[in-house]
């Protein structure tokens, strides 16, 4: 992880109360099975969806190898953690008309867990 | 002039379910596997991305998952004395085509069969005595027990993440499950699907008049799951698009993103598409089959592929069609009732009401396949006394919705006009106000019910349609009526402002509008080779090398949907298979 990309976690972390640091890895990662059906967590391997190795500061609809819906590459979004927070609270609301077959994460809880992991293991 | 390939340890004939079961198990076991389908090949990722999947008139009018109808189709008839006409176009069922077959655009239902239908005939003699079997009534023993099979069912709806809640675990009925399915060992491996309105208000009336409702299992995960096989699965979005659509989500148990994909990894296994197999070939002696002849449909190729084992696993029909066309086993012929090969078909029956309640929001466009509340207080529960009312079977009552399509599902209380401003008002009114109340019943087997090759009529490869003669029958329509007046007195007691009333099926049977893919029965597993094609694991009794896989294997039909019993029956026979590698014989003999 470069520097700039840390500061900006740290940075977010103060602004963004849902998404603050405390969110725990570990049950992050059990959080993260529900992604995993769609989700691959190496780098370079999609499935239904593209993979979320170091999604965290990508820009959205970045990947060459990944076919993404014009909803995502229209969004015009960094996937910082507050950005990711709301994205998994209401994906409808924040990237209208986006292909993922997802309803959402109604637990702020479970959100600022699973970004934790992803920001520690899917760097 | 077909070429010839190498010969293989094993062949497969269609790649769902059963064929994707054999296919994983088999090449892991060492055997080199080559798998005939006649379609293509299917991804999640390819071709079940959202918005795309969520098409009715590709996938419901245009049948895009389907089989093409003007390649190969079946005759039909209601009885002997008819001259059998072609179904030019897919009506009552759907088989599916390409590799996932009907396991991809299937509901996800899965029953476990117990030993009221395996042991049907004993067990209705034992207690009512011989004489309540009516002469034409052809049901008879499975030769396989609930015992035997359940592991392998147990081994199935793990594999394909069925949500549900168990009601008999080794004995100790459990709250909350159905108090009638026979003991399991253990619980599902995914807890109940999130019930639906519909299905709080149909139990809370069910429990009411003293049945005892509970929620249907399932092949949609009620949560994010990895099978044993390390597939993992999405939760279901009950997105409301399932029976006829792939699931986006990879959240309903598929063989595409299954059994097939862990196969297709194994250097031992190789699949070919756009394959149709025309014939399977036996030897000169008339105890062993040789392998298959194929054409590639992309190039009208034509291929022989020698095989050391052959296994039939086809839809249902088309396991039957092939042994037919194949000359394999004796024609079953009504009339001398001698033959086994097309004997005992069955379909199923039903019977539904549409209650309407004013200023009450159903939401019928969330649902998943699966949601379903079930009671089998007239089909499982052995206690109902059947005597009484004279019919044998059984029926599964249940209410909820599965895939209520955005076009196609319009209900509106009858007497309203069918088009226009009245209908249009109507349909507007009473969308979200209605649910139902319905049965799903099973059908015995008949003597005048069952398959042969039609006489005049051929499919694109010059070879005879198979000739499909069915009708329901006296102890059907008997059930049918039982099953309206209870549907009927459970609806009223629901206090609906309008209710259109279940009336049984007593007309005769037409292949219009969609009913059931629930074909069952034609190459039926036994105890003897004088009444059944196959032995209890599913190995011709004429050819040894040759296993035949699917609901085609049924002896009758029950309530139920098939495909608990089909995965099983698949796992059951991928171990039969290994054992008879070791020794080439007879697994039972006759």
């Amino acid at each position: 992880m470069t520097t700039r990309k840390v500061f900006f976690a740290a940075a977010l972390a103060v602004i963004a109360h849902a998404a603050s640091a405390q969110g725990d890895p570990k049950r992050g990662e059990k959080v993260f099975e529900e992604c995993r059906a769609c989700h691959a967590i190496e780098k370079g391997s999609n499935g239904v969806g593209p993979s979320l190795h170091g999604v965290i500061g990508r820009r959205a609809a970045e990947l060459d190898d990944f076919r993404y819906s014009p909803a995502f590459k229209r969004a015009n979004i960094t996937w910082t953690r507050q950005n990711l927070d709301a994205f998994l609270a209401d994906p409808q609301k924040l990237v209208p008309a986006n292909r993922m077959p997802y309803a959402g994460m109604p637990e702020a809880k479970d959100r600022a867990d699973v970004i934790e992991y992803m920001q520690r293991i899917l760097k | 002039m077909a070429t010839r390939l190498k010969e293989v340890d094993a062949v497969i004939v269609g790649l769902g379910w059963t064929g994707g079961i054999l296919a994983k198990e088999l090449s892991a076991a060492g055997l080199k596997v080559v798998a005939l389908e006649r379609g293509k090949m299917f991804s999640t990722a390819e071709d079940f991305q959202v918005p795309q999947v969520r098409d009715e008139l590709r996938y419901v009018q245009r049948h895009e998952l389907m089989q093409n109808a003007a390649r190969d189709t079946l005759t039909i008839r209601n009885n002997p004395n008819q001259e059998a006409l072609p179904m030019r176009r897919l009506g009552s069922f759907l088989p599916g085509e390409g590799a996932g077959g009907s396991g991809m655009h299937w509901s996800g239902h899965t029953w476990r069969w117990t030993d009221m239908e395996f042991k049907v005939r004993s067990r209705y003699e034992e207690r009512y005595g011989k004489s309540f079997i009516p002469a034409d009534m052809t049901i008879q023993d499975w030769g396989i027990t609930y015992a035997e099979l359940e592991p392998y069912y147990d081994k199935f709806e793990r594999v394909a993440a069925v949500s549900g809640k168990a009601g008999n675990i080794d004995g100790q009925i459990q709250p909350g499950g159905n108090p009638f399915e026979a003991p399991r060992a253990r619980e599902y491996p995914l807890p109940p699907l999130t019930p639906i309105l519909a299905n709080e208000v149909f139990s809370a009336a069910a429990k009411n008049a003293g049945y005892h409702p509970f929620p249907r299992p399932s092949a949609n995960a009620s949560r994010a799951y990895t099978n044993p096989d390390g597939v993992r699965f999405g939760a279901c979005q009950y997105c409301g698009f399932c029976q006829r659509f792939g699931c986006e989500a990879n959240a309903k148990g598929s063989p595409h993103m299954t059994v097939i994909p862990i196969a297709m990894r194994n250097p031992n296994f190789e699949l070919r598409t756009h394959a149709w197999v025309s014939k399977i070939l036996k030897d000169a002696s008339g105890k062993r089959v040789t392998g298959v002849t194929y054409t590639n449909v992309l190039n009208g190729e034509e291929f022989e592929q020698p095989a050391s084992i052959v296994l039939l696993t086809a839809y249902a029909l088309n396991n039957v069609h092939l042994m037919l066309l194949s000359g394999l086993g004796q024609p079953y012929d009504p009339v001398s009732q001698k033959g086994v090969i097309g004997k005992n078909y069955c379909y199923q029956t039903g019977a539904g009401a549409t209650l309407f309640f004013e200023g009450r929001n159903f939401n019928p466009f969330m649902s998943a396949g699966g949601s379903s509340a079930s009671a089998d207080d007239f089909n499982t529960n052995w206690d109902f006394d059947r005597g009484k009312h004279g019919w044998i079977g059984g029926y599964n009552l249940s209410s909820g919705f599965n895939t209520a399509l955005p076009i196609g599902y319009r209900p509106v209380p009858r007497g309203t006009p069918a088009w226009g401003k009245e209908w249009k008002a109507a349909t507007a009114k009473w969308y979200q106000t209605a649910m139902n109340v319905g049965v799903s019943g099973s059908v015995m087997a008949n003597r005048y019910n069952y398959f042969d090759l039609d006489p005049t009529y051929r499919n694109a490869f010059g070879q005879p349609l198979m000739r499909m003669t069915f009708d329901y029958k006296e102890n059907e329509h008997k059930m049918g009526r039982h099953a309206a007046q209870v549907i009927n007195d459970l609806a009223k007691s629901m206090n609906p402002t309008r209710l259109n009333e279940a009336t049984a099926r007593t007309e005769p049977w037409t292949v219009v509008p969609y009913q059931s893919t629930h074909n069952t029965g034609g190459t039926i597993m036994g105890t003897s080779p004088r009444s059944s094609a196959l032995n209890k694991y599913l190995q011709s009794w004429d050819y040894h090398n040759l296993f035949v896989v699917g609901a085609n294997v049924f002896a009758h039909n029950a309530s139920y949907n098939p495909t608990g019993p089909v995965g099983a029956l698949a796992y059951w026979t991928a171990d039969a298979v290994k054992r008879y590698t070791k020794n080439p014989a007879p697994l039972v003999s006759a």
